[in-house]
């Protein structure tokens, strides 16, 4: 090749980022032929290149913080900036906007986290107080409460209701043939109405259900393994379970897997291994964070 | 119509991927920070392109713009140094990453992370190419004396699913 003998350390990174065009490419890649030590160091920031986008290749997959998906909305919310969403007469802009707001209304609830959670916590205590004087009045002590509910956090909730549920004869209220019903009523009641489809887990769809939450309703979906095991998705408004600072405890034989997504606390429990219920949560996570991401919202 | 409502949208597309940049950008080590500066970075793009009339529509040019954003709050923010809680789970790369100057870590990982080509680059950061040539060449330079050891694993199984925690 007619290439210079010299070539420049500037032109191999140009090389390995695809900054040339074709025919000196092509001269590059022949000199590097003649060069090993040009090559070695090419191949050196290929796998650095790599390396790099290996290690942040999950921060893309996850789904987003309430506060990032919330920013664009709330921009658009200021009445400074009212032009942006009014003006346009686009047919996309009508179902986006009464869940813009409710996502703004969740920010600013946000700003009053600590407060809320102070709340929450003292709401508790009052509630457990409460159980604790009807309970100790009653005959029957609960044994699965006492085994579920360690703590006030919504994981406990989760564990109490797969407790109560999961194991009985009419698990859930509205089964897998009406979920278009179920997730309409869930995403009205609970906030969150999509259901996840678990079936390449081997999980199948059995209905779901509302339960009480912390603070309002709550949602429980129930999945079966071919062996009849059942694994419940939990859910509820992140804004409504603190985070859990006490100690997350599961029922004994039930794993559990928590996440925060679309501004929802989410925990997938069950009696599996913990690989399945990983990939199984995984599987969910995406399916969230999918319906998070659509404009349809 | 419906332009400024494309606008947010691409925004909203583009935001996975910025906050991949501001991650790497903090070398791992502050993952609010880096959402942080990822918001700051979104208001800035929209409060910039809003009073102009002609609003970038096609989404390399709406790309450019958020991550020159980013890099101006960024640049304001991080002068003092970033919050970094590295650990040995963090792959070798990460901590040669963290020990670059933050100019050759955000011309590094704009080129090898993100993909922008060198003039976008120069748009983005404020100089022109060979400026972003030097500083390139120089951050590569730094993490290939680091790579003599055999490289990291490129996906550490403990990274798999960075936000599920597994309720013991």
């Amino acid at each position: 090749m007619g290439a210079s003998e010299f070539v420049e350390e500037s032109e191999l990174h140009a090389f390995v980022d695809g900054e040339l065009d074709p025919e000196r490419q092509r001269q590059i890649a022949d000199h590097l032929v003649r060069r090993p030590e040009d090559a070695a160091l090419v191949e050196a920031w290929r796998r650095q290149n790599a390396a790099l986008r290996g290690a942040f290749a999950q921060t893309a997959q996850e789904p987003l913080p309430v506060s990032l998906q919330a920013t664009a909305p709330r921009a658009n919310a200021n009445p400074a900036n009212a032009s942006w969403t009014r003006s346009s007469g686009s047919g996309k802009a009508t179902p986006r906007r009464p869940v813009r707001r409710l996502e703004d209304l969740r920010r600013s609830r946000r700003r009053y986290a600590l407060v809320s959670s102070i709340m929450t916590l003292l709401a508790g205590v009052v509630v457990a107080s409460v159980a604790i004087l009807a309970f100790t009045g009653s005959a029957s002590p609960p044994e699965e409460a006492e085994r579920g509910a360690a703590s006030t956090g919504f994981v406990a909730r989760a564990n109490v209701a797969y407790l109560t549920f999961a194991k009985d004869a009419r698990p859930v209220e509205i089964g897998a043939d009406r979920s278009g019903e179920l997730a309409a009523w869930l995403a009205e009641r609970a906030g969150f109405g999509t259901l996840p489809d678990l079936s390449r887990e081997g999980l199948r769809f059995i209905g779901g259900r509302l339960v009480p939450g912390a603070a309002g309703a709550a949602g429980l979906l129930l999945y079966e393994t071919p062996r009849g095991e059942r694994v419940e998705l939990y859910f509820e408004r992140a804004e409504a379970s603190a985070a859990p600072s006490d100690p997350l405890r599961a029922a004994p034989g039930l794993a559990a897997i928590e996440w925060r997504a679309a501004g929802m606390a989410f925990v997938l429990l069950g009696p599996l291994p913990a690989e399945t219920m990983q990939a199984a949560a995984e599987r969910a996570a995406r399916a969230i964070s999918g319906t998070a991401e659509s404009p349809s919202r | 119509m419906g332009k400024s409502e494309d606008f947010c949208e691409t925004l909203e597309k583009l935001t996975p991927g910025l906050r991949r940049y501001a991650r790497a950008l903090l070398a791992g080590g502050a993952d609010e920070w880096a959402d942080t500066l990822a918001q700051g970075a979104i208001q800035l793009a929209l409060q910039e392109t809003r009073p102009k009339e002609t609003l970038p529509c096609e989404t390399g040019e709406i790309r450019i713009c958020l991550y020159a954003a980013f890099t101006h709050v960024a640049q304001r923010k991080l002068r003092g140094g970033a919050p970094s809680r590295l650990s040995l789970r963090h792959p070798v790369i990460i901590h040669g990453l963290a020990d670059l100057p933050l100019e050759e870590r955000e011309t590094l990982l704009l080129v090898a992370l993100e993909g922008f080509s060198y003039e976008e680059v120069a748009r983005i950061t404020g100089g022109d190419r060979s400026l972003v040539l030097m500083r390139l060449m120089r951050a590569r330079a730094a993490l290939t004396a680091l790579d003599q050891r055999p490289a990291a694993p490129a996906n550490a199984p403990h990274r798999s699913a960075g936000h599920l925690r597994v309720v013991k």
